[in-house]
């Protein structure tokens, strides 16, 4: 069956009703807060700015409190309600979402500390083009992710996913340089090495978001897509355009 | 399939498991009861509107749906219960091994030996353990003390009951607690080996712990008979069966897997029942 946006609100139980609720508006809560964290990294980085990444690392305690509460509730409404169908998969859902969320916001953290190592060890010269590049792609799948779970929107989910390959390609684009790069130059490799520890993290971030995405698709159809090829996922999640040419 | 690949690298054979997981499939289930366009009115009034179902053979089925939707009705068809309901009219056909059971030739005595009933309440006769169990197979014309010793223990056996009640076989069942009176109920039934064992309720005027042996119970007899069991209790029905039927005012709506039901149903009216929606 459909999903509608008042499918969680018409449970004869109202308390189940404010349950279910409440956890939606939690993980989105959640997903606003590592969002701004992913934000404030790469700026941070970018602009070699240590007290903004300070700042920064000190939010991602906040998601992980917020990972742990939000997998309590869960937990006790499958104790209590034993959820069915699509509330059971909403509850599994969130409770893989909420652990893809705590993990992008350890990445954010990790490269805020790349950040302050930059800054403090002099800044590397090279990369940067590429970090504010990827950043920019993988701010938005961060996004688009979230807006998806907040209209179960599978269409946009399948469009996050199809956005984790260019961001894989853009990633292994800038390694290639990065290499030849430090190749050139041994006196590079340390300030280097942070910009491509950078890198991978927002391909993890990147990964992450595609996690969700399925999660989602996984919550509005009931089909599992996780490990299908792109093809099967957009099928899953109802688009019938024809084929974009293949890049 | 690459994830069996990666699997055996690691000494491990996954294949068996993800075989295990989907044995359940209708289609290639043997059917015990075949239900053929069944409709039912009581009076004026069609209570069961063209029923087309197969019961899969040594399987439990469980039919859930709201008050006043058909289940406990259509139930009854398979042993021809609503016989001696008043103005009950019935039209379509219920196929026991290929016999229509709504025949001018069945006996009904006999299609009831092959197709027990318990109902929700424990109805044990005023009589000793031994006695109730004994009765079904007296009727039959079984005479031999040793053979109906022999069957009274293994009716009890299977039914959980034998360890209780060895020691006090003569006395009356109606000393009994009603979780041991329901399980003796099913022992008197299953005692003349019948093929289907229909439940009309079976646990919902039992405390949780005989609820939950009574549940056990039907996962024990599951490999000797064919099941069919109404319930209001839908976390019971994930939990016991098979094969779940959803019906809804007097319409069979969807039919299919329990697990794929309970996580995954196709129709709408199935996900707002069985999520507490309305019902």
């Amino acid at each position: 069956m459909e999903l509608t946006k008042d499918t969680y609100s018409t449970h004869i139980s109202q308390q189940f009703n404010n349950e279910l609720e409440q956890i939606r508006t939690e993980l989105l809560t959640m997903g606003g807060i590592v969002e701004r964290q992913v934000h404030d990294a790469v700026e941070a980085l970018l602009t070699g700015d240590a007290e903004l990444a300070e700042r920064s690392r000190r939010v991602d305690k906040q998601t992980n409190d917020m990972e742990l509460m939000i997998d309590e509730r869960c937990t006790t409404i499958i104790a209590k309600r034993q959820p069915a169908a699509s509330d059971l998969r909403l509850i599994v859902a969130i409770s893989k979402a909420v652990n893809d969320l705590e993990r992008m916001g350890d990445e954010a953290s990790r490269i805020c500390r790349h950040a302050i190592e930059l800054v403090e060890d002099g800044e590397s010269q090279r990369g940067y083009q590429e970090v504010r590049h990827i950043g920019n792609l993988v701010r938005s799948m961060v996004k688009d992710v979230l807006t998806a779970f907040a209209r179960n929107d599978t269409e946009l989910a399948y469009h996050v996913a199809k956005q984790d390959k260019a961001v894989d390609q853009e990633y292994r684009t800038a390694m290639r340089s990065l290499m030849t790069y430090m190749m050139e130059d041994s006196r590079a490799i340390s300030s280097c090495l942070n910009v491509i520890w950078v890198l991978r993290s927002l391909e993890r971030i990147g990964d992450h978001s595609r996690n969700m995405a399925e999660h989602l698709i996984y919550l509005v159809s009931g089909t599992d897509v996780r490990h299908q090829p792109l093809s099967k996922i957009k099928q899953t999640a109802g688009i019938s355009e024809p084929e974009e040419p293949k890049e | 399939m690459k994830m069996t690949t990666n699997a055996k690298t690691h000494g491990i054979d996954i294949s068996s498991l993800q075989r295990e997981a989907r044995t359940l499939d209708l289609d290639t289930e043997t059917t015990t009861l075949k239900v053929r366009d069944l409709r039912l009115s009581y009076g004026d009034k069609e209570a069961l509107h063209g029923i087309n179902m197969d019961i899969p053979k040594k399987r439990v089925t469980a039919f859930i749906g709201p008050s006043g939707c058909g289940k406990s009705t259509l139930l009854r068809c398979f042993n021809r219960m609503n016989d001696l309901v008043d103005g009950c009219n019935i039209n379509g056909q219920i196929l026991l091994d290929d016999n229509n059971i709504f025949d001018r030739t069945v006996d009904v005595a006999d299609l009831r030996r092959r197709v027990g009933m318990v109902f929700q309440k424990p109805n044990p006769f005023p009589k000793s353990i031994y006695e109730n169990v004994a009765y079904g197979l007296r009727i039959q014309g079984i005479k031999k003390k040793r053979d109906i010793d022999e069957t009274v223990e293994w009716a009890l056996r299977s039914a959980a009951l034998w360890d209780e009640v060895k020691d006090r076989l003569h006395e009356s069942a109606l000393g009994m607690s009603g979780g041991q009176q329901q399980r003796l109920v099913i022992a008197r039934t299953i005692a003349v080996k019948p093929e289907v064992l229909l439940l009309d309720e079976p646990a919902s005027a039992l405390d949780p712990i005989s609820t939950l042996k009574i549940e056990e119970l039907i996962h024990e007899l599951k490999n000797d008979f064919t099941i069919v069991i109404v319930t209001h209790n839908m976390q019971q029905a994930a939990r016991v069966s098979d094969y779940t039927a959803f019906m809804y005012m007097g319409d069979l709506i969807e039919f299919g897997v329990t697990d794929t039901l309970f996580t995954n149903p196709e129709k709408k009216q199935t996900e707002d029942y069985i999520t507490g929606r309305y019902g």
